[in-house]
This record gives structure tokens, sequence and C-alpha cells, in this order.
């Protein structure tokens, strides 16, 4: 008798395998065709180092005060200073970001007081020779100029009415930031 | 009129106009007409085996939830094309210490064989290349020359696991041989023939009247036996990626990998058409009503229906251990064929 039980329990099992599978067969494939489609990206998710440009004046955030150069862990990053002598400001002659070697730590970012250094979302940047993954600042322009960013600078001395605004709305956002910074430097 | 008989019957007549003019002899006509038969039936199989390919790999991508190829055409339409174009250009390889002759014969033998069986397979309403009176019995002599040259391949590629695939295989089609032979028997039984174009003709266009119905057992036996004749999943231990690499084939490279891996794939069509004229009906539509649709269209679709099904058990089941798999034909599958048999004959005496 127990011949005859396993033989249509076996028949069972083998045909509820079949249902299963076959239940899976019209369900929507789950695959992303990758080099048409992409995921979005999170906003904070660490790809590709790009320097931030105000959206205004199109001029880079950057006042190269070099507290990313001092937080990056593996010295990847390698900043020129320079003056402007009509503004007085400050200002990267060079800005050499050599990603060979840059680990996407993202301590820059949290390093930088005037909002002008970023990791995007950009993360495709296969190339056959490792000199072309050293960026100069006029690419690492280019790639942030349309990179959105919130603004955590206070001191914007342009626009007085946009200043209050910024401080009335963004101490709660600036806040936890803060102290980490305070910890690495 | 989709039917295709106009056609055959046009190309036949011009053919034989031709050589009239000429002043040909007989001989000469009936070898031309036989020839453009076999380029025909060559032509349909070659795009039925690029195609079959195609479609396994879209069912099993979409059992996996996966897409499947997508980059070449529509939905990946000349992917096999384009695999065979690269398969061309491959250096044939041949290792060293092996038995050149006989690696040189073995796709040679699998591919005439499984280009042999459609010699009597109908393929629609007077599509049926040559109605010998022995037709089945042809077919399962035939396909057995699979076994054959995967022996061949697998004793003369030099290789341990070439050699244990190819003893695997002739193992397990010893075994199955016996219970679909048996299966196909209560067909034949209730037939009283043995000819592919009478098996068709006497189920006819009424769906109550084909052989799945009585011969259901037969007909799930069949399947299974033919499954395990294909080397396919849940039977494909002859060419056991996990153990055996790729079993028979592994030192085949080039147009004669390419040709095992098509002959594969006829011979699942093979088993789809086979079932088909044997339980289903052939080309005949279920219906008298739905006639309107050509004889070779209901054909391929039941075919198709088939392999469909074979693909489905392949991306369904795990693969069994040997000796499962031998104690699974001797102590089941006979058994069951035999009472199928046994009920058959109490059947026909009685009604």
């Amino acid at each position: 008798m127990g011949y005859f039980k396993e033989f249509f329990s076996g028949i069972y099992n083998l045909l509820l395998g079949l249902k299963t599978t076959a239940k899976y067969l019209p369900e929507r494939a789950v695959t992303l065709q990758y080099p048409k489609e992409k995921w979005p990206m999170p906003e904070r998710s660490r790809g590709i180092v790009v320097l931030l440009s105000d959206p205004d004046t199109g001029e880079l955030n950057c006042t190269a005060c070099l507290l990313c150069q001092k937080a990056c862990p593996v010295a990847a990053i390698t900043i020129t200073q320079a003056k402007n002598e009509t503004t007085n400001k400050r200002y990267p002659k060079t800005f050499e970001v050599n990603n060979t070697i840059c680990c996407f730590c993202g301590l820059c970012e949290e390093a930088c007081n005037f909002d002008a250094i970023k990791l995007t979302g950009l993360y495709e940047f296969a190339t056959f020779d490792k000199e072309s993954l050293i960026f100069q600042k006029e690419k690492l322009q280019e790639l942030g100029r349309n990179v959105k960013y919130e603004k955590k600078r206070k001191s914007v001395a342009k626009k007085p009415a946009a200043k209050s605004e910024t401080t009335e709305t963004k101490p709660q956002s600036a806040a936890p930031s803060d102290p980490p910074k305070g910890e690495e430097a | 009129m989709l039917e295709l008989t106009g056609i055959i019957q046009w190309v036949g007549g011009i053919v034989t106009s031709i050589s009239n003019s000429l002043g040909l002899p007989q001989i000469i006509i009936d070898i031309i007409l036989i020839l453009l038969i076999a380029v025909a039936i060559f032509a349909f199989l070659m795009l039925m085996a690029l195609y079959l390919i195609w479609m396994e790999r879209k069912v099993s991508g979409h059992i996996q939830d996966r897409l499947g190829p997508m980059m070449t055409g529509w939905h990946g339409w000349a992917q096999t094309i384009a695999d065979a174009l690269k398969l061309l250009q491959k250096e044939d390889i041949i290792v060293a210490n092996a038995d050149r002759k006989v690696h040189y014969w073995a796709p040679i033998v699998v591919f005439t064989a499984c280009f042999a069986v459609y010699a009597v397979i109908p393929f629609g309403k007077g599509m049926l290349a040559a109605d010998v009176n022995i037709g089945i019995l042809y077919i399962l002599s035939i396909t057995t020359f699979t076994t054959l040259s995967l022996l061949m391949a697998g004793w003369a590629s030099n290789n341990k696991y070439a050699l244990l695939g190819g003893m695997r295989s002739a193992s397990q089609i010893i075994s199955y041989e016996v219970p679909l032979t048996l299966s196909i028997l209560g067909v034949v039984m209730m037939a009283g023939t043995l000819s592919m174009g009478k098996f068709v003709e006497l189920q006819g266009p009424y769906i109550w009247k084909w052989y799945v119905w009585p011969q259901f057992i037969g007909f799930c036996i069949y399947l299974i036996a033919s499954t395990a004749e294909l080397n396919r999943t849940p039977f494909d231990l002859p060419e056991a990626e996990q153990e055996l690499v790729a079993g028979f084939n592994i030192e085949y490279s080039g147009m004669k990998f390419a040709m095992f891996f098509l002959a594969e794939f006829l011979n699942m069509f093979t088993v789809g058409a086979v079932t088909t004229t044997l339980f289903l009906g052939g080309w005949n539509p279920p219906l008298p009503a739905l006639a309107f649709i050509p004889s070779w269209v209901w054909f391929l679709g039941k075919s198709l229906f088939i392999v469909f099904v074979i693909m489905w058990f392949k991306w369904t089941y795990p693969r069994l251990r040997v000796d499962h798999l031998l104690s699974f034909a001797w102590k089941v599958l006979l058994p069951i064929s035999f009472i199928n048999i046994i009920l058959t004959a109490i059947g026909i005496t009685i009604f």
C-alpha cells in the first residue's frame, strides 16, 4: 500500500511544482535593462565627487579652504589655492580628484562648509586608461552643473532676504551635521 | 485558402511540366520532387530549431522572472542567428588522441537521425512526405540513433566526462525505450495500424475522439519517457553540467557543437510532433467548425504546446539521481504501462 501512497503523493507534488512555475511565468520580469533603463539614484548616494556652482552666478562655491583635502583619508584631492586680486576672494587654481584612489567615503562633503563639494549618484566612468580618471577642476565643475543641493552655508553676502529665509528653515537640518564636523576637525 | 496543399501541388506541377518539356525520364522527375520536399522540410526544421532555442530561453527567463534575450532585434528574435554565426566562425577543435573518424561522424549521425524522422510526420492536410505503413515503428527505430551518436561522441572525445555522459545516455535510453514503446502500443492497439497518416485520419476533427482521453495513462508515460529520451531535465544526466561539465559534447566546438545543440531541440520538436499525431489528433482541429484555421497551424500549435510543456518540466524539476532514474523506469513506468496495455485490451474487447 505504501507504494501507491508514495505514487499518488509523488504525482501531487510534481503537479504542485508545475503550478508554482506556471504562476511565475506570466508575472512581470524584475529585470532592469541596464544601459537603457537605470535606477534613479538616491539624493545622498555616494558616487563620484563633483564641484558645485552657484546656480545664479555659475561660479564655483569653492573657496579653496583645503578642508576637504585634509579630510580625505586617501589623499585623493589636490588643491592649489589662488586669490582673486579684484574681489579679494580665494578660489581653487587647480582642483584635482584622483578617482582611482577615491574610496567614496563622503568625508570631503561633510568637511566642506561652503556647499562646494558633493558626492553624486553618477557612477558610469569606466575608461581604458587610468589617466582619464583623474578629474580636473573644469570637468568636476561641468559634472556638478546640474546637481541639486541643499544650501547649508549661512552667510551669503549678496542676498540678505534669501539669507534670512535659509537661516529660519535650515538650522534643524544643518544642526545634526555640525557635531561630526567638529569631531573630524 | 491558407492550406499549403495547393502550393505543393502547384510547385509539383511546375517541376513536372518543365521536366516533361525537357524530356527527362520519370525517375529524375521523382528525384527532383523528393529533393525539393526534403529541402523544404530541412529549411523549415532549421528555422524551427533556431526559434525553439529562442523559445526555450524566453520561457526559462520568464519562469524565473527574467526577460531572456532582449538585445538583438525585437525581444531578441535574432539572438540564435547571431549565436549560430558566432559558432560558424569558431575553430573546429579535435582533441589529441581522439578517435578522429568517430568524433567527426557523431554530430552527423545525430543530425541525420533527427532529420530522417520527419519523412513520416504529417505536417498538415496532404503534407506527409512518405506515408509508410510502419510509420511509428520507423520513428522509434530512427530516434534511437541519437543514443548511438551520443555514445560515439562520448567514446571518441578521449575524455572521462564525455565517456561517462555517453554511457549514462545509453543506459538511460535502454531503460526508457521500454515504457515508451509500451505506451505507444496502447494507441497502436486502438487504431489497429502503424501508419502515421492513419492515426490522424482515425482521430478526426472531434476532440472527444482523440486518443489522449482513452489513452491518458499512455500519454503521460509517453511524455515522461520521451523527456528522458531527449536527455532533458529532470533526466539530463548525460549532460549534467554540475557533475560532468557538459557531458558528451564537452570536447566539441564550433559548428559540430551547434549540430548537437540543434539536434537536441529538433528532437524535442519531434516528440511534440509524434505526441500530436498519436494522441492529440494530428493536424485536425478540435471541432469541425474550427477547420477554417489551416491544418498546419493546428499541427504546429499542438506540437509547440507539447514542446512548451517539456520546457516547463525543465525549469520546474531538479535532476534525478542515477539509481532513482533507473528504478523509476523499471518500478513505476513499466508496471503502469503494462497495466495500461491490459486495460486497453479489455476496453477493446468490451466495446
